[in-house]
């Protein structure tokens, strides 16, 4: 049975429906993508996933339980963390306060009463930020912040890590380096870690993901390795004339 | 659609019905109920409903189409009926034109600069600065109508076409002023309803709200239509002002007070729902006038009737459903380095100001007339009294600095701490007892804050309002809370580690070691996880929660954090006025100037409480002067100072919202030898403002990427890329 598992979903906000029977799975050791066009719904169901947003129906399952109606911040006890499509940085809190906020409440839980000091400046040089652990992250570019968003998520120890957009705002060099980094992550298998990634930079996603479902319209129209994906008719329709998928075959054919 | 009903609906409708049966049944007058006095009972109530549906509307047409709660709605109201009165009755004006000059000119006209010169720049602030503001508009329009109009004249605003004709109702009569009043509101809340749902600009203005910039787009220019709104809810303010001014007399207070019940009456229709907010408002007009009919509450509960507009909107807020997390509202840009007081930094502060209080209340330094030590026993108790309010200030700093909460009820907590320390410590002045009242003040205000934590800041600050409002009304007026009032008695004065501190001096120094004790905890208490968590929900409390932080239960904790320093405080409010007033002492007004002071010295920094102390010494400084008898501009400087300065200063939170001591700390801080890093930030900032010159611009070599990030700074792109290299470098 898959770790995290949406089935079924439906998001109505008044006349739209921006989830429509929207169904995901995903397992521990890998990287699974969700791609679509851009208002397909991937964030609302990054948000009905983290319980920010009540599904009109549908049920959300983790590790077997029904968690549909558990609180966030429950959810996030329970070992599900997650970054923002835009930011949700704490921006009057320096970038090891950020993180140091995540490890406080998993310290006893998950770090072994480990000190929080440790742990933060671990999980900031995970991506590459102890230099500017200091800084205040509202004076930090968005690609930073983005990363220290990261590094926070992290911090919560999680078993799902939902990845919303993390390459923008970071240049070529970072994305692939975030790239090793998940890869890493979900190998290790004392993480037990899934990964759900949304993401429009396509080579990235072609490169680290086992699976991909594609959403369009609030609906999976495909789920998928890489390769079954791209070759799907459906999902070309969707994306036909999208210069993001031009760009997925240039990143798989190299 | 009985099960379609939500739980909480059902629930908080259950609740009001048994309080209103309960209520009823144990105060029963037992006058006899006629169908004529019905009538007539029901005829005031909707007439006082009618006029309060006035007040509504402006709130809810204003909130609906810019987002900005107007707190100033009921100051609008005070200005205008005052200046009905100058024109009609002082000057002699036909009433009809009186109106037409106040309502259809003047109003229009502030709702409009009011909109250009401030609450346009709202529209991205945060919530703690939009309320400030228009609280701050509140209380300065209030200032100006006490220094224009003073108090000393008896004033009476006229009925339109005078009470006694209209139209004869057997028993009694409907004056034409009363019908005028129910069927202009009626009108007013029909055609706002139909101006905003079936009209050109009603659509403009209610998706300006939404999205300004995708609305301007589409071809709604947005200053028009915010302009439009402030005007018509300042005409809405100033006719409810002019009518109600007949029934209730001219007095700034009491009219000004009508907003909380037009808050209540939109709280019920959701702050955004017109039709509702009108219903709300009938609602508490009839329960208001049927209450005085038929119930008695005695004279211990002798102001009860009053306090239906805070229950009710206590009972709104447990009905309301729990706002959901919102996440992208949040703007990535900070220009300024946060900078924490380290704790030996904060002791060195304490400790100084401990210094230059001991050195005021000995009499040790010799400043001539301008000496402190040569103060009276009047300066002396303006300076305690001021001291204490900074005090209860102080509780703020954590609340709404940090967590970004909101509260208008810090004296009702500080309040409810006299009458704890009054009950516990009796005539004694024990000072242990203190501690105590700091720990039972806590769960009052966790249990204010329980019903509203889970929804939007706005309705913790309406039901704090409100909490302040139903504690002045029902629990301090009763005999058994302060039985002191009237019999002379003193409030014993307060005795610690063996030393009475009966003397004025003594007890200035007794406040300020307090009050340095306070702002040392709480700069160890901002470097600490919770002071951490605080600021975290602050910012962002979606993502606070998907890390675990459980929101509402944190914003209850500080909410028992603030209550219970203004609880202590409050001991010390209370002891300073020695005679204590209840009603007057824990007013909600000074609440509101308390809240704004902090504001504006920068409420976020606990270092910043220290400015509090200056008001006290302006405040004796003018006092000595008066009596000195020679420098009456000095006086009248200082006195603009404290009545306005305030106000004032919480309207340049519009342009600078961190507060007068953040900057006066950026100003100041290069010059402590050890804050390199000050004089380092302020270099580098100096550095960025360097304009690159023409000839440079990429031509004859790449931008550096200090450069790039000038020229999105410049043009406003906040993705920010910083390249490895030069920027043509980066990709290749």
């Amino acid at each position: 049975m898959a770790l995290l598992e949406a089935e079924q979903v439906v998001m109505r906000f008044g006349g739209v429906v921006a989830l429509d029977n929207a169904s995901v799975d995903i397992d521990p050791g890998e990287v699974t993508g969700l791609i679509g066009p851009n208002g397909a719904g991937k964030t609302t169901l990054f948000n009905v996933v983290t319980g920010l947003l009540p599904p009109t129906s549908g049920t959300v399952r983790f590790d077997g339980n029904d968690i549909t109606r558990a609180s966030v911040a429950r959810r996030s006890q329970m070992g599900i963390a997650r970054t923002f499509q835009k930011l949700e940085a704490f921006n009057t809190l320096s970038a090891l306060d950020n993180v140091r906020v995540a490890v406080e409440k998993n310290q006893r839980a998950k770090w072994k009463y480990r000190r929080v000091n440790d742990v933060a400046h671990e999980m900031l040089g995970k991506v590459g930020l102890d230099e500017v652990a200091e800084v205040t992250v509202g004076t930090l570019p968005t690609g930073s912040a983005r990363l220290v968003e990261l590094a926070r998520a992290l911090a919560c120890r999680p078993r799902v890590l939902l990845l919303d957009e993390p390459s923008s705002g970071l240049n070529e060099d970072e994305t692939s380096a975030i790239g090793q980094m998940l890869l890493e992550l979900v190998a290790d298998k004392d993480n037990d870690l899934a990964v759900l990634l949304v993401e429009h930079d396509m080579s990235f996603v072609m490169g680290v993901c086992a699976r991909i479902h594609v959403l369009d319209f609030g609906k999976i129209i495909a789920v998928g390795t890489p390769i079954e994906v791209q070759a799907d008719t459906a999902v070309r329709a969707a994306y036909l004339g999208s210069d993001e998928f031009r760009g997925a075959y240039v990143g798989v054919d190299e | 659609m009985i099960l379609g009903v939500r739980l909480s609906v059902a629930i908080a409708a259950a609740l009001g019905t048994l309080a209103v049966v309960i209520i009823a049944v144990l105060t029963w007058k037992g006058a006899p109920v006629t169908s004529q006095t019905f009538l007539v009972t029901t005829y005031i109530g909707l007439f006082l409903g009618a006029l309060w549906a006035m007040y509504a509307t402006g709130l809810v047409v204003v909130y609906t189409t810019t987002g900005v709660f107007n707190f100033a709605q009921g100051a609008i109201g005070v200005f205008a009926a005052f200046l009905y009165w100058e024109l009609h009755v002082n000057r002699g004006w036909h009433s009809i034109l009186a109106l037409f000059v106040v309502v259809g000119l003047f109003a229009p006209a502030l709702g409009v600069v009011l909109d250009i010169v401030i609450m346009r720049r709202l529209r991205t602030a945060s919530l703690v600065v939009q309320l400030m503001v228009t609280v701050a508009i509140m209380v300065l329009l209030l200032s100006v109508v006490g220094d224009i109009w003073e108090a000393d004249t008896p004033r009476r605003v006229p009925y339109l076409f005078g009470i006694n004709n209209g139209i004869d109702l057997g028993p009694s009569q409907l004056p034409w002023h009363r019908l005028i009043v129910f069927v202009v509101a009626i009108a007013i809340a029909v055609s706002m309803r139909l101006l905003l749902r079936r009209t050109r600009i009603g659509t403009a203005m209610r998706a300006v709200v939404d999205n300004r910039e995708l609305a301007a787009l589409n071809g709604a220019r947005p200053n028009v239509v915010s302009s439009t709104s402030w005007a018509l809810g300042s005409m809405m303010g100033a006719l409810g002002g002019i009518l109600i001014a007949p029934e209730l007399g001219l007095d700034p207070a009491t009219l000004n007070n009508v907003v909380i019940i037009a808050f209540a009456a939109a709280a019920f229709g959701a702050l955004r729902n017109l039709p509702m907010a009108v219903v709300g408002a009938m609602l508490i007009g009839l329960l208001r006038a049927h209450t005085g009919a038929w119930l008695d509450f005695g004279s211990d509960f002798r102001f009860a009737h009053l306090s239906i507009a805070p229950l009710l909107l206590l009972f709104v807020v447990i009905a309301l459903p729990q706002a959901r997390l919102e996440v992208g509202r949040l703007a990535h840009h900070l220009r300024r380095h946060e900078r924490y007081t380290k704790w030996w930094e904060g002791l060195i502060g304490c400790g100084v100001v401990i210094l230059l209080a001991a050195a005021f209340s000995g009499g040790w330094l010799d400043f001539g007339v301008w000496d402190p030590g040569s103060w009276g026993s009047r300066e002396l108790n303006s300076a305690n009294e001021a001291m204490a309010l900074a005090l209860i200030g102080l509780s703020l700093v954590p609340l709404i600095g940090w967590a970004g909460q909101i509260n208008f009820a810090p004296l009702a907590f500080a309040g409810f701490g006299a009458f704890v320390y009054l009950k516990l410590a009796g005539d004694t002045g024990n000072g242990y007892w203190i501690l105590v009242v700091g720990l039972l003040c806590a769960p009052l205000g966790a249990l204010v804050a329980l019903p509203a934590a889970r929804l939007r800041g706005l309705y913790l600050a309406l039901m704090t309002m409100a909490f302040a409002q139903a504690m002045s009304l029902i629990f301090f007026p009763h005999p058994w809370v302060m039985p002191i009032i009237g019999t002379g008695r003193q409030f014993p004065h307060i005795e610690l580690f063996g030393v009475t501190f009966d003397d004025r001096r003594g007890f200035f120094l007794l406040m300020v070691s307090i009050f340095a004790i306070f702002v040392y905890a709480l700069v160890l208490l901002r470097r600490s996880r919770y002071g951490r968590r605080w600021m975290a929900i602050n910012d962002s409390q979606a993502a606070a929660a998907t890390l675990g932080v459980p929101v509402v239960w944190t914003k209850v904790v500080v909410y028992a954090v603030s209550a219970s320093m203004a609880g202590i405080a409050g001991v010390f409010w209370a002891t300073v006025s020695g005679n204590v007033d209840s009603v007057q002492g824990f007013d909600l007004l000074i609440g509101f100037n308390v809240v704004l002071l902090v504001a504006a010295a920068g409420v976020s920094i606990p270092m910043a409480g220290i400015f509090l102390i200056f008001i006290p010494l302006f405040k004796g400084f003018g006092l000595r002067l008066e009596d000195a008898g020679n420098v009456d501009y000095l006086v009248t400087l200082l006195d603009i100072m404290t009545t306005y300065g305030p106000g004032l200063m919480v309207l340049g939170m519009v342009f600078n919202p961190r507060g007068a001591i953040f900057e006066m700390g950026r100003g100041f801080s290069p010059i402590l030898p050890w804050r390199g890093d000050a004089r380092a930030e302020i270099a580098a900032e100096n550095a960025q403002k360097r304009e690159p010159e023409i000839g440079e611009l990429g031509l004859e070599r790449p931008f550096t990427p200090e450069e790039v990030i000038a020229i999105d700074r410049r043009l406003e792109i906040l993705d920010e890329v910083v390249p490895k290299e030069g920027y043509g470098t980066a990709r290749s």
